[in-house]
């Protein structure tokens, strides 16, 4: 049963990077739903799986950014290890941010988090040398899949870069699917669901979540180097308090606790901003609203209400058929 | 040399608009450990509504008086209709629904008054510099350092000499404590959310003739308000009050040693105290 669930999810992501060529009209803003979907991802295990409310998670997609943009201009690398060497990056920083953070739990650690991504981004500002400053790296170039000077696979056109992103986010959700099936992941949810408990039964939680961390710091970073060589530039805005609450928005809004849910999430977040924001510029009131709903009433987000009304189609009791919620244990 | 002693005087100003900033932040942490990030949407209405009010061309002072008043019930009624209903929710939602809300007033505020910032004339009774000798500074400066450190006096026997203050100090210690006693504690949360939001508004109207108003200072004061209310010890108003100096000071004088790194320096000190000292310099040990 388990098994069946977790490729039938599997099965659903890929209806879904197939379904979007066919129902966009943009190329571009079809990989930013797949991008941030990996940045969504990304939070949801620190969130959903872990219990661990992170503001940080900019600083992850900055790193990111700024690596590729600097392997590919400054110290030209070929692109899948610069590609690479921004997973690399963004699982370093995750590990020193997640290294400190963890020493405290609750609203201390959401701070110390918070305090962080300040950090990251006066550090981005004042260093303009490496990060550009205020006006960020630019010309990130998107080089073609070539082996021995023959292209494999050109990355050109966006629709030609949604396919390459398109098959790394289908590999990094099997990853994180797979993982969180794993002991690791059903440990995790131990440590979200009662910490001391998980701890008294002699889990290491420290490395536990460091490990979380980490994994979630690597998407992250690839999430945001993904985005730098979609749009050619890595600006400072990326490594803003604004990234992170995006980022945690969006996680928050699909539901946490299932990966898929962040997708739908970004999903949510991209299209419904890209549509809005050309007929209301001011359609993240909207938004502001939508997150207060969901903090209220609906924790389970928008996959939440999807199983609820599903349930409702076939006239079953939602809670018999809602797996166990993740946002009402925690 | 005199040039840092007038960056100390200076930061001794931003420090006690800092502390009247941050104070509503600590006590509202330390009634229900509530963590509000709308905070600084408070801060961001209290300098726009002042703003609106002396276009209208009335006084800057019936603004000093009216806008925390008026920020003060919107904080009340936002506690009463949204925030009452979040908090048997897991405590992630508790801070959502305040990011949530932070988004909702900042963009409410960038549809009324647009994206670009304003600026508030100084009062004409406050105009020019005061000078004795070699030292100059600003009349309106002058006039806030002294207004707030009244209203600091103020606050704190309202927390340490009332029933009211009495009862939020115990809530901070043991919230469950206080209710068995037959305090509501819920009533008594209503009324220090709206004391929050009110002094918040205070700062912001006090901060707009320095700053003006633009609509991104909520965001930015609601980090500054963080730093100072760990640097302080959540809970503890005199930790807002030597937080608040020392970040206020800290900042002024690094902005002529190395401008571009004295917001950095900030974090850096709060990350050091939430590690070493997480119950900050003044905070009570839980």
């Amino acid at each position: 049963m388990n098994a069946m669930r977790k490729h039938f999810h599997l099965w659903l992501a890929l209806a879904f990077v197939v379904a979007m060529p066919l129902t966009l009209r943009s190329g571009s803003l079809a990989s930013e739903v797949l991008i941030f979907g990996l940045a969504a991802m990304g939070c949801n295990l620190l969130l959903g799986y872990t219990g661990l409310l992170s503001f940080g998670q900019g600083i992850f997609f900055g790193l990111g950014s700024y690596t590729i943009a600097l392997t590919l201009t400054r110290w030209p690398l070929p692109m899948p290890l610069a590609l690479a060497a921004a997973v690399g990056m963004g699982a370093l920083g995750a590990a020193l941010v997640g290294w400190i953070a963890i020493r405290q739990r609750g609203t201390y650690f959401v701070m110390l988090t918070l305090a962080f991504a300040q950090m990251f981004y006066f550090l981005a500002y004042s260093f303009p040398g490496l990060t550009g400053g205020d006006n960020g790296l630019l010309d990130i170039p998107r080089p073609s899949i070539a082996v021995a000077g023959h292209t494999l696979w050109p990355l050109v056109s966006p629709w030609q870069y949604y396919g390459f992103v398109a098959v790394v986010f289908l590999v990094t959700f099997w990853f994180l699917q797979k993982a969180s099936n794993s002991i690791f992941g059903r440990t995790l949810l131990a440590v979200r669901d009662n910490e001391e408990r998980a701890g008294a039964i002699g889990y290491n939680l420290k490395l536990l979540k460091l490990q979380a961390f980490v994994i979630s710091g690597a998407v992250t970073g690839l999430a945001g180097a993904l985005h730098a060589m979609m749009t050619g530039i890595a600006p400072l805005s990326s490594a803003e308090y604004h990234t992170s609450e995006m980022i945690l928005v969006m996680t928050v809004i699909g539901g946490t606790g299932n990966l898929l849910a962040s997708l739908l999430g970004s999903a949510f977040y991209v299209l419904l901003g890209d549509w809005l924001s050309t007929l209301w510029p001011r359609w993240l009131l909207l938004l502001g609203v939508v997150l207060i709903i969901v903090s209220l009433g609906m924790q389970r987000g928008l996959w939440g209400l999807g199983q609820t009304l599903w349930s409702l189609v076939r006239r079953k009791q939602p809670a018999a058929a809602a797996p166990p919620s993740v946002g009402e244990k925690a | 040399m005199s040039i840092y002693l007038l960056q100390v005087i200076n930061g001794v100003g931003i420090g006690m608009l800092y502390f009247l900033l941050a104070v509503g932040l600590s006590i509202v942490f330390g009634l229900l450990r509530f963590v509000n990030f709308a905070h600084g949407a408070f801060y961001l209405l209290g300098a726009y509504f002042c703003f609106q009010m002396t276009r209208w061309g009335m006084s800057f002072w019936l603004a000093l008086l009216v806008v925390p008043v008026v920020v003060g019930a919107v904080g009340w009624l936002v506690e009463k209709l949204v925030l009452r209903h979040v908090y048997d929710k897991p405590h992630e939602f508790h801070i959502l629904v305040t990011v949530g809300l932070a988004l909702v007033v900042q963009e409410l505020v960038i549809v009324q008054w647009g994206p670009l910032g304003d600026n508030v004339p100084v009062p004409d009774l406050l105009q020019g510099v005061v000078m004795w000798g070699n030292f100059v500074y600003p009349k309106y400066r002058l006039f806030v350092i002294a207004f707030t450190a009244v209203l600091a006096v103020g606050l704190w026997y309202l927390l340490e000499g009332t029933r009211l203050g009495s009862a939020v100090r115990a809530g901070s210690e043991s919230t469950e404590m206080v209710s068995l006693l037959g305090i509501n504690v819920f009533r008594i949360f209503s009324l220090v959310f709206a004391l929050g939001a009110a002094t918040a508004a205070l700062a912001g109207v006090l901060a707009a003739p320095i700053r003006g108003a633009e609509p991104f200072m909520g965001i930015e004061a609601l980090g500054v308000a963080f730093v100072i209310v760990v640097v302080g010890g959540l809970g503890s108003f005199g930790g807002a009050l030597v937080g608040g100096l020392l970040i206020g000071i800290v900042q002024s004088v690094m902005s002529t040693v190395w401008p571009e790194g004295a917001r950095l320096m900030i974090y850096i000190v709060m990350a050091a105290v939430l590690l070493l000292l997480p119950h900050g310099l003044m905070g009570r040990k839980a």
